[in-house]
């Protein structure tokens, strides 16, 4: 494995009424592609959020180091600037806010990315006709009134213009009609050659990974991370899908029913 | 806060201008949101000779009323008339300048002949202080009124014409600023209007727009910012008589510390109207525990087959909006410093003219490098 970059060890996370994620472990190194699989519900795009630190999910166990720091503890901006980032799934709708603000301003939080109005301009056009997205959105308020494939388009606008050291994309693919899945991917497929970052890539689509070489991959089920493997497990899960996994767990849990306190009790939903 | 300016005898060379921005339909007085009552200078004006505005612009209904529509007739220096022909396209915009340290106070008419095409800028900065006449003033008689610019603009669109009008306000932190606008619109034609509230001591902001021709379209686009002790009071009236006419008005802005904001939208769907459509919607970003904020949306309706809507979105920056911005560096500070600035950057980059920039970088968070 490369350096190490992120390390999810026993990690157990919920909302305030629910366990979701019961000791996670995942280990990324850096540059590498990792695709993170399960059946809805099985926690993943929690895992990514929690990863991110949104503070909708509270820490109840483990740890998450990324780049040799402890950041279990670290609000979500700091692990922002830190370098990791995570594509939601449904970008939130921020009126008021035009895109281009938006953009400049996350870009001047990071000394590394500072640089002129006129410099600015002329990079987030390059990105924008690479990702074949229409520069008058740039004047429009941020993820309002634009459709699903747009909005995903304005996320890999922001990966390529933050150029984060980790990447979570969260079903980027969902909702995308072809053209625009070949759009993505291929922002996806510039950030890895342009920037050398990590990704995990959440999906249940294995179209957005054909044009990426996935170095390992995770499945998940109700909450617990329960398989690993290379990149040969995707074309496994495509023919199979995951009941086998899911059989496993629950062989797992059956057998531990009777230990008191279990922290597997609950289902990730 | 127009309340600061209530003034039971206003002192000498002051005038105590009532039922300012009077909404078309009261509410409960108690609210205190029907009106406004503003303290301006009162310069004598006795043995000069100005000229004044053709006597056609004198039925043209003004936002804040038909006192300060005479107390600006009376103060202005001159009035300027300008007539755009028939089927001609303006392409210089119109600029009105007024700065309320020097006191300006300009009273425009405009008419726009049929199938003519125009910009219309109105820019209110601080600009000059006279320091010495401002602190004599003040210090002599403490019921003074505070530094006033004024902007009295009547435009008459005839049929077809499209009118493009930007506002940008900004006066001095201690001064005020009266705007006043009353626009006439003939069959087809089409009226834009962009409004940029940016902040100084009192804005007040009153608009009038008469659709009196069939299919005429009126939008409206208000954006501010107040913070401080600021004070931002408004009222829109769009007076839909033509029938299929359309309006459209939507206000977002931002108040910060102790500021306060009087929106009063009416939309008045008059007798005869059919097949008109107005919709008018607020979104308030309200970021200071002392901030007042009242809205006062209004739909008038005497005629059966029309259709009106109004709106208003009051709150804070949503926990899922700060997670997201959390997400790409942004502290909840660095959210709430980037909603005023958008404000900001918005306004600069629709700036029709360099008299609207000046406005805009005059009171504004915005880098001096961001142009560079």
């Amino acid at each position: 494995m490369a350096d190490q970059l992120l390390n999810v060890s026993a990690l157990s996370a919920g909302t305030e009424d629910k366990p979701i994620l019961h000791g996670v472990d995942l280990a990324v190194g850096a540059g590498e592609c990792h695709v993170l699989m399960g059946p809805n519900g099985a926690g993943k795009s929690t895992l990514g959020h929690v990863i991110m630190g949104d503070p909708a999910y509270a820490v109840t166990g483990g740890s998450i180091t990324f780049d040799g720091a402890d950041v279990t503890e670290l609000t979500s901006d700091k692990r922002s600037l830190a370098g990791i980032f995570l594509s939601y799934q449904a970008p939130v709708e921020v009126p008021g806010v035009p895109l281009y603000s938006f953009l400049r301003t996350i870009c001047q939080m990071r000394p590394e990315l500072k640089t002129t109005a006129r410099k600015f301009r002329q990079r987030v056009g390059e990105i924008a006709d690479q990702l074949e997205l229409d520069q008058s959105f740039l004047m429009r308020e941020l993820n309002v009134g634009f459709s699903g494939g747009e909005k995903k388009k304005i996320e890999m606008l922001q990966l390529l213009l933050l150029q984060p050291k980790l990447a979570i994309l969260d079903e980027t693919d969902s909702g995308l009609d072809v053209d625009a899945l070949g759009i993505v991917s291929r922002g996806i497929q510039a950030y890895r050659e342009q920037v050398g970052g990590a990704l995990i890539v959440i999906t249940h689509n294995t179209r957005i990974l054909e044009r990426l070489s996935v170095d390992r991959t995770h499945v998940m089920v109700h909450g617990h991370m329960v398989a690993e493997g290379d990149a040969s497990l995707i074309a496994d899960i495509d023919a199979n899908g995951f009941e086998r996994f899911e059989r496993a767990l629950g062989e797992r849990d059956e057998a531990c029913v009777d230990c008191p306190g279990c922290p597997k009790a609950g289902d990730a939903e | 806060m127009a309340e600061k300016n209530l003034t039971a005898a206003a002192g000498a060379g002051a005038l105590a201008l009532e039922r300012v921005n009077a909404a078309p339909a009261q509410t409960w007085n108690r609210l205190r949101t029907n009106d406004v009552t503003l303290t301006v200078p009162a310069r004598g004006r006795a043995g000069d000779v100005y000229f004044s505005l053709p006597r056609l612009f004198e039925g043209v209904e003004c936002g804040m009323g038909p006192e300060v529509t005479a107390w600006v007739e009376s103060q202005a220096a001159d009035a300027r008339y300008v007539e755009v022909p028939r089927g001609e396209r303006r392409a210089e915009p119109i600029v009105v300048s007024v700065a309320s340290g020097a006191g300006e106070v300009a009273d425009t008419g405009v008419m726009v002949r049929e199938g003519a095409e125009v910009t219309i800028v109105v820019a209110a900065s601080a600009g000059e202080k006279d320091a010495e006449a401002e602190g004599d003033a003040t210090a002599a008689d403490p019921a003074a009124a505070p530094a006033t610019s004024a902007s009295l603009l009547r435009v008459i669109a005839e049929a077809g014409a499209r009118v493009t009008i930007h506002e940008y306000l900004c006066p001095g932190a201690d001064a005020q600023h009266l705007e006043s606008v009353g626009i006439r619109a003939g069959r087809d034609a089409r009226v834009e209007v962009r409004q940029y509230a940016l902040g100084g001591g009192t804005v007040a902001l009153g608009l009038a727009a008469d659709l009196a021709g069939d299919r005429a379209r009126f939008d409206l686009t208000q954006r501010y910012h107040a913070a401080g002790t600021e004070v931002l009071d408004v009222n829109e009236v769009v007076r839909m008589r033509g029938r299929n006419t359309r309006s459209e008005l939507a206000y977002s802005g931002v108040l910060e510390d102790a500021a306060k904001k009087s929106l009063r939208t009416t939309i008045d769907l008059v007798h005869g109207a059919r097949s008109a459509q107005g919709n008018e919607a607020e979104t308030v970003l309200v970021l200071g525990d002392d901030v007042t904020n009242k809205t006062l949306p209004v739909i008038l309706c005497d005629e059966d087959d029309v259709a009106g809507n109004h709106g208003a979105t009051i709150g804070s920056v949503s926990p899922e909006q700060l997670a997201f911005l959390a997400s790409r560096g942004l502290s909840r500070a660095d959210a709430e410093e980037l909603f005023s600035r958008a404000v900001f950057e918005d306004a600069l980059m629709s700036a029709p003219c360099p008299e609207a920039r000046a406005v805009v970088r005059g009171d504004s968070p915005l880098e001096s490098s961001e142009e560079a």
